[in-house]
């Protein structure tokens, strides 16, 4: 992780951990010994882009975020160059507070998340009655809902084998898109309402047209981003089971 | 306090000992309100003190419990030399802890609270989706409604559980940000923020 102790360069960065592009600046100002409020952001920038440039595949899920920042860095490195119109001007904003300001208040946060971690391993040794009905009721969620997210794979193989089958219905309907993605909601939310579940297949209705379950498949992502619906799998390539979610609406 | 006249067996009723029998028998924290609710004749002040008695009690004659102050409320737990131990009874291996990017996710939501997932992604300059769903799913944060902006998005607020989770009295009792030892240096200037531009920019232009 970035706290790691380093002594110049003999530590190498592309090594290092970081939660994201705050993080990482966090540690190289760290690193630096460098006056927060007086950022030397060419130095910044240039040990920024080198761990940029080092990371590794693994890591470019969170690449976009990287190279976001780089932007920020190098556009703030020119503004610096730039010549100040009026030196007098007191009213000029350096180019480098908002970024500063960001990095401050990541940093607030992240002392905070250790006295969170502090007190999570003091919670851990202490007992109190009722720990075993905890565990048990953790375990029963567990039957009741499968850990397993079905992932954007596992939908769309699940919707490719739900619109095979009404390709074999043979039946041809040329009607206008007559539902909407928000009357699919509703009707979803209308089927989820009386046990908190259901299967994936069960919410296209058979003899509906293949537009629909198109509807009810975009409304099924939707809920899904919004945190409405949870969407389960108790095995890979297994069915998929739809449960309400914490945003779900009543 | 009540009567304190003996009871058949020869037990003494008085507050005090069935303060001390409900926190032993109850498996949450209980409130003092909790507590002056079930007794007759009393008021949370007169519990609060007999709770601090209590501790004392258990303190100075050595016993293998405390009661900790919990999410508003006080509990029966036994002390954290005995957790060796007590972790051999356990059926189950303890559940893993939180990983970084979720404490640092669910600090912003104490502070923030309630708390949209945008406010959360611009403080921690990356994505928290999946952060936020391990979140939910331990019933550490909670949906507090929606917000007014664009898209009206969801608000996240922290629980009850939250509070027992980290042990903590309530919401309070994490450190307030201007008591943070902020590593940086020079920490007054942070109050004025006054840039000092024309030197840096001298310094930068190599």
């Amino acid at each position: 992780m970035a706290d790691v102790e380093s002594t110049g360069h003999s530590v190498k960065l592309e090594t290092l951990d970081f939660e994201g592009p705050l993080d990482l600046l966090v540690y190289l100002v760290k690193k630096n010994e460098v006056d927060i409020y007086d950022i030397p952001i060419a130095l910044i920038t240039e040990q920024f882009l080198e761990y940029v440039e080092a990371m590794t595949r693994e890591k470019l899920e969170s690449a976009g975020e990287f190279l976001l920042m780089a932007a920020t860095l190098m556009r703030i490195k020119a503004q610096m160059l730039l010549p100040q119109p009026d030196l007098d001007d007191e009213e000029l904003e350096d180019p480098r507070r908002e970024l500063v300001l960001k990095i401050i208040e990541y940093q607030q946060f992240k002392e905070i998340a250790e006295h969170l971690r502090d007190h999570e391993s003091s919670r851990r040794l202490l007992f109190s009655r009722g720990y075993r009905e905890w565990l048990a009721e953790d375990e029963t969620r567990a039957e009741e809902e499968p850990a397993n997210r079905a992932t954007l794979g596992d939908l769309l193989r699940a919707f490719a084998d739900v619109m095979e089958q009404a390709a074999r219905d043979r039946v041809h309907h040329l009607e206008p898109l007559a539902v909407t993605i928000e009357e699919k909601v509703d009707f979803i939310r209308g089927r989820l309402r009386e046990d908190g579940r259901s299967s994936f297949r069960e919410l296209f209705v058979v003899g509906e047209p293949r537009s629909h379950w198109i509807v009810t498949f975009v409304a099924l992502l939707e809920m899904a981003r919004e945190g409405e619906i949870r969407l389960r799998q108790a095995e890979r390539f297994g069915d998929i089971n739809v449960f309400v979610g914490e945003g779900f609406e009543k | 306090m009540t009567d304190g006249s003996a009871a058949p067996t020869g037990a003494v009723l008085d507050t005090k000992h069935i303060v001390e029998a409900l926190l032993f028998a109850a498996d949450e924290p209980l409130t003092l309100g909790q507590l002056a609710g079930l007794i007759e004749e009393t008021t949370p002040a007169v519990i609060g003190d007999i709770v601090r008695d209590l501790e004392t009690d258990y303190a100075l004659h050595r016993r293998a419990f405390t009661i900790k102050r919990i999410a508003d409320g006080f509990q029966i737990v036994t002390r954290s030399e005995y957790a060796a131990w007590i972790e051999r009874l356990r059926a189950a291996a303890p559940r893993p802890r939180l990983s970084r990017p979720a404490l640092e996710t669910l600090a912003i939501i104490a502070y923030k609270q309630p708390a949209a997932r945008g406010e959360l992604e611009s403080i921690r300059g990356v994505s928290v989706d999946a952060v936020l769903r391990t979140l939910l799913e331990r019933g550490l944060v909670e949906v507090a409604g929606r917000g007014e902006g664009l898209g009206r998005p969801l608000l996240y607020r922290t629980t009850g559980h939250f509070l027992e989770y980290f042990g903590l009295p309530g919401l309070d009792a994490l450190p307030r940000p201007e008591e943070l030892e902020v590593l940086f240096a020079d920490r007054e200037r942070q109050e004025e923020l006054e840039f000092d531009s024309e030197d840096t920019v001298a310094e930068e232009g190599e």
